[in-house]
C-alpha cells in the first residue's frame, strides 16, 4: 500500500484583491517537501502578496491555501509553523543576536534549559559563533543576514520563507548569500518559498520557478527547463538577455516552426501547447548567449542561420563582450549577442563586418498575442 | 512662458529673492561664522533667561522687612530656612510632585493607544480625524479648557444636571485633588501623542509583522517588541509632560479652586498677592531644583530617550 504524501505547500486558484486591483489572480502551484521554490517576477507582479497570503498577513479573497494538505484559512499567523526572512530582515534591534534567535523559542514556549543550547546551535548552523552578545548595528549586513536565517529557522519550522532578503546586498556578497541559503536549506531539508526579481538568483539556488506578471503565474517549472523551454515571450525576456522578432509563421508542424523575419524564413520550436496557424503573426525569442559571432573572414560550422552583419556597439564586461550587430536581412533588427571569448581573440569593434548565426532549436517561436 | 515656470518652480525665484537678501547682510557669504550668527538670537533669549534667574537667585536671599516692606540689604538665607520649616511648602511640593507623576502615567497610557493607531491605520479618514482632534485643543488654549471644565463638572453643571434627572444628588466634582489631575491630563494628552508618534513611526511595519510570525500574539509582540523599541519616544513623552504638570498654574488655580494649589500658585501669591518676592524667589528655586532632580533621575535611569537626539540613540 502506498501512502499518499500530501504536497508541502498547495495553492488552489487563490486570488487577492485589494479594493478594484487583482494583485494575485487564480494562482494555483504545489510545492513538494524539501524543495526550493523561487517565485520569481517584476515589481508589482503581485509575488510578494502571495508570500504574505502563504505567510498569514494576508487572507485570500478566494481559493485555499494548504500547508501539509490542510487549509491554513482559519490560521492565525502566529499560530503558522512558518519561518520568514523579511526583505529588511525586521531584527529586532534592541536585543542581541542570540536574544533574536531565542526569541521565537520563547515566544512558542520552549523549555527555557533547552533554549542556550538551541540557539548556540543554530548560530553556529550560520557560522556566527562568537558573535552572541552582539547587537544587531554592531554586526555587518552579511551577519545580519544570518542572525535572520538563523531566527527563522531555529524553531524549525515547516516552511521557510524568504521575502527577497538578499535585494539590498552588494553582488559579491548577495551571490554569497545565496550559495549560503541553498547550503542551510539543504542541510536542513526544510521547504522553502523565496521572493525575487533577480532572475540568476532564482536559477542558482531553486528546484522549482515560478514566473509571475501582472498577478498571474506565466510559468511554474524547474529552472533549466524555464531557461531551455519558456512558456512565452514574457518568460524568455525576464530570464536571461533575449532579442525579440516579428515574423509571420509560414509554415507548422509538430515539432517545428517556419516563419518569415524580413526577407528570411527561419525554422525555430514551439512548446506545442499553443496552436499555431499559418500566416499569423508571431514572436521569435533567441538568447543573446546562444548566437554565435565572428568576423567577416572567419568561418563558423554547425550552424543552421548563418547572416552578415556590422557590429554597431561593443561593450567589454570582463568575462564576456556584449555585441549589438545590425542585420540588414532580417529586416534591420539588430541583435544583442554575448560572447565567451575563451580563446582571448582580440576584440571585434563596432563598424566592423562579422558574420553571425545559431542553431534552430535555440529560436523560440510564441504566438504575437496571448 | 509655461516651460519656465515648469523648469523653474515659484519656490526657487522666492530662495533667490532670500539669497540676494542673505548676500546684502552678509556679503561673500558671511563665511565659517555664519552659522554662530544666525545662532546668536536664541542664545541672547535664552541667555536673557538666565540673567533673570541670577536677579531670582539674588532676591532670594534678601528677606522682606514687614514693618517697612523693604528688603534686607544684606544676603540671608530666612527665605529657604522659612521655606523648609512650614509644612506649607512640603505640602505643594509633594502635591506637584506625586501630581505631576500621576499625571504623566495616566497620560503616556492614554496618549500610547491614541499614537499607535493614528501611525498605523490603513484608513486615512481616521488618521485625519484623529489629528484634527489632537489639535483642536491647541486652538482653544489651557485657561478656556479649564473654564469649560467648570460649566460641564459644576454643582449646576451638565454632568450633575443630568445626574438629577435620574434622582442622584449633586456630586462635588469640582475644587479636589481628582479634579486637578483630571484637567492636566485632558491638557496634556496633544503632547504626550506628538512625542509619541514620531517614536511608534520610527518602528518599521515588517518589526511587527516578524514578531508575528515568529509566535507572537498581540500583547506579547507589544511587552517583548513594541514598547522596549517605544522607550526613547516614551521618555521624551514622559519627560515633557511631567515637566509641564508640575509647573503648571491655570489647572490647579481654576479647577483645585484655591485649594489645591500647586508650586507655581504659591510662587503667584508671593509675588502679586502678598508682594514677598524674596520668599517667591526661593520657592522658584527650590521648584527648578525639584524639577532637574527628578528630569535627571529619569535620565539617569532610563537614558535620555528621544530628547538625546542625535547622539547615542541606539
Amino acid at each position: 500500500m502506498t501512502e499518499i504524501q500530501a504536497a508541502a505547500v498547495s495553492a488552489i486558484n487563490v486570488e487577492m484583491t485589494f479594493g478594484t486591483f487583482k494583485a494575485v489572480k487564480d494562482a494555483s502551484f504545489e510545492l513538494q517537501n524539501g524543495k526550493f521554490l523561487t517565485i520569481l517576477g517584476p515589481s508589482g507582479s503581485g509575488k510578494t502578496t502571495l508570500l504574505r497570503l502563504i505567510a498569514g498577513f494576508l487572507t485570500p479573497s478566494s481559493g485555499e491555501i494548504l500547508i501539509n494538505g490542510r487549509s491554513v484559512r482559519a490560521v492565525a499567523a502566529n499560530k503558522r509553523s512558518i519561518g520568514m526572512v523579511f526583505q529588511k530582515l525586521a531584527l529586532f534591534p534592541h536585543m542581541t543576536a542570540a536574544e533574536n534567535v531565542a526569541f521565537p523559542l520563547k515566544m512558542r514556549r520552549f523549555d527555557a534549559r533547552t533554549i542556550p543550547d538551541r540557539v548556540a546551535q543554530y548560530l553556529k548552523l550560520v557560522r556566527l559563533d562568537g558573535f552572541e552578545n552582539r547587537r544587531i548595528h554592531e554586526l555587518s549586513g552579511g551577519q545580519q543576514q544570518r542572525v535572520a536565517i538563523a531566527r527563522a529557522l531555529v524553531f524549525e519550522p515547516d516552511l521557510l520563507l524568504l521575502d527577497e532578503p538578499l535585494a539590498a546586498l552588494d553582488r559579491k556578497l548577495r551571490e554569497e548569500m545565496q550559495l549560503e541559503f541553498r547550503r542551510i536549506q539543504k542541510e536542513l531539508g526544510v521547504t522553502t518559498i523565496n521572493v525575487t526579481h533577480d532572475q540568476r538568483e532564482a536559477l542558482v539556488v531553486s528546484d522549482q520557478v515560478i514566473v509571475m506578471n501582472d498577478g498571474e503565474i506565466q510559468q511554474n517549472a524547474a529552472p533549466t527547463q524555464m531557461y531551455r523551454m519558456p512558456s512565452n515571450p514574457f518568460v524568455a525576456n525576464f530570464i536571461g538577455v533575449t532579442n525579440d522578432l516579428s515574423g509571420i509563421l509560414t509554415r507548422v508542424t509538430s515539432a517545428d516552426a517556419t516563419a518569415r523575419f524580413g526577407n528570411v524564413e527561419l525554422m525555430g520550436v514551439h512548446g506545442g501547447a499553443v496552436a499555431l496557424e499559418d500566416g499569423t503573426p508571431i514572436k521569435g525569442a533567441i538568447r543573446a548567449e546562444q548566437i554565435r559571432i565572428a568576423s567577416a573572414e572567419q568561418s563558423m560550422a554547425g550552424l543552421d542561420a548563418d547572416f552578415r552583419g556590422t557590429v554597431l556597439d561593443a561593450i567589454f564586461e570582463g568575462e564576456r563582450h556584449v555585441y549589438e550587430v545590425e542585420v540588414p536581412e532580417l529586416g534591420g533588427e539588430s541583435l544583442k549577442i554575448i560572447h565567451h571569448d575563451r580563446n582571448d581573440q582580440s576584440a571585434l569593434e563596432p563598424g566592423a563586418l562579422v558574420h553571425i548565426g545559431w542553431k534552430n532549436r535555440d529560436l523560440q517561436i510564441f504566438p504575437a498575442k496571448q | 512662458m509655461r516651460r519656465y515656470k515648469t523648469s523653474y518652480p515659484i519656490s526657487w525665484r522666492f530662495m533667490d529673492v532670500l539669497e540676494a537678501a542673505f548676500a546684502l547682510v552678509l556679503p561673500r557669504g558671511g563665511g565659517r561664522l555664519t552659522p554662530y550668527l544666525l545662532l546668536t538670537p536664541a542664545v541672547l533669549l535664552v541667555g536673557t533667561l538666565a540673567v533673570g534667574l541670577l536677579y531670582i537667585g539674588d532676591s532670594s536671599l534678601r528677606v522682606l522687612d514687614r514693618s517697612t516692606f523693604l528688603f534686607s540689604d544684606y544676603w540671608t538665607l530666612e527665605n529657604y530656612q522659612r521655606a523648609f520649616s512650614e509644612s506649607f511648602t512640603a505640602t505643594i511640593i509633594w502635591r506637584s510632585l506625586v501630581g505631576a507623576v500621576i499625571v504623566t502615567a495616566v497620560t503616556l497610557l492614554l496618549a500610547f493607544p491614541y499614537a499607535y493607531v493614528m501611525v498605523r491605520t490603513s484608513s486615512a479618514l481616521l488618521r485625519k480625524f484623529l489629528l484634527v482632534a489632537l489639535f483642536l485643543p491647541f486652538f482653544i488654549g489651557q485657561v478656556v479648557r479649564a473654564y469649560g471644565w467648570l460649566i460641564i463638572l459644576g454643582n449646576q453643571g451638565i454632568v450633575n444636571d443630568a445626574l438629577a434627572l435620574v434622582g442622584v444628588e449633586p456630586l462635588r466634582l469640582l475644587f479636589n485633588y481628582p479634579a486637578v489631575l483630571f484637567g492636566l491630563v485632558q491638557y496634556m494628552l496633544p503632547f504626550g501623542v506628538l512625542m509619541l508618534a514620531p517614536a511608534l513611526t520610527a518602528i518599521p511595519e515588517d518589526i511587527e509583522a516578524a514578531a508575528t510570525s515568529l509566535g507572537a500574539n498581540w500583547v506579547r509582540a507589544l511587552f517583548h517588541v513594541v514598547l522596549p523599541m517605544a522607550r526613547p519616544g516614551l521618555i521624551g513623552a514622559g519627560v515633557v509632560v511631567l515637566t509641564l504638570s508640575l509647573t503648571d498654574f491655570a489647572m490647579p488655580a481654576i479647577l483645585g479652586g484655591g485649594s489645591q494649589d500647586f508650586v507655581a500658585n504659591a510662587i503667584y501669591d508671593q509675588f502679586f498677592r502678598t508682594s514677598d518676592q524674596g520668599f517667591g524667589a526661593s520657592l522658584t528655586l527650590i521648584l527648578i531644583a525639584v524639577g532637574s532632580m527628578t528630569v535627571g533621575l529619569i535620565f539617569a535611569v532610563f537614558g535620555a530617550g528621544t530628547l538625546a537626539l542625535g547622539a547615542n540613540r541606539k
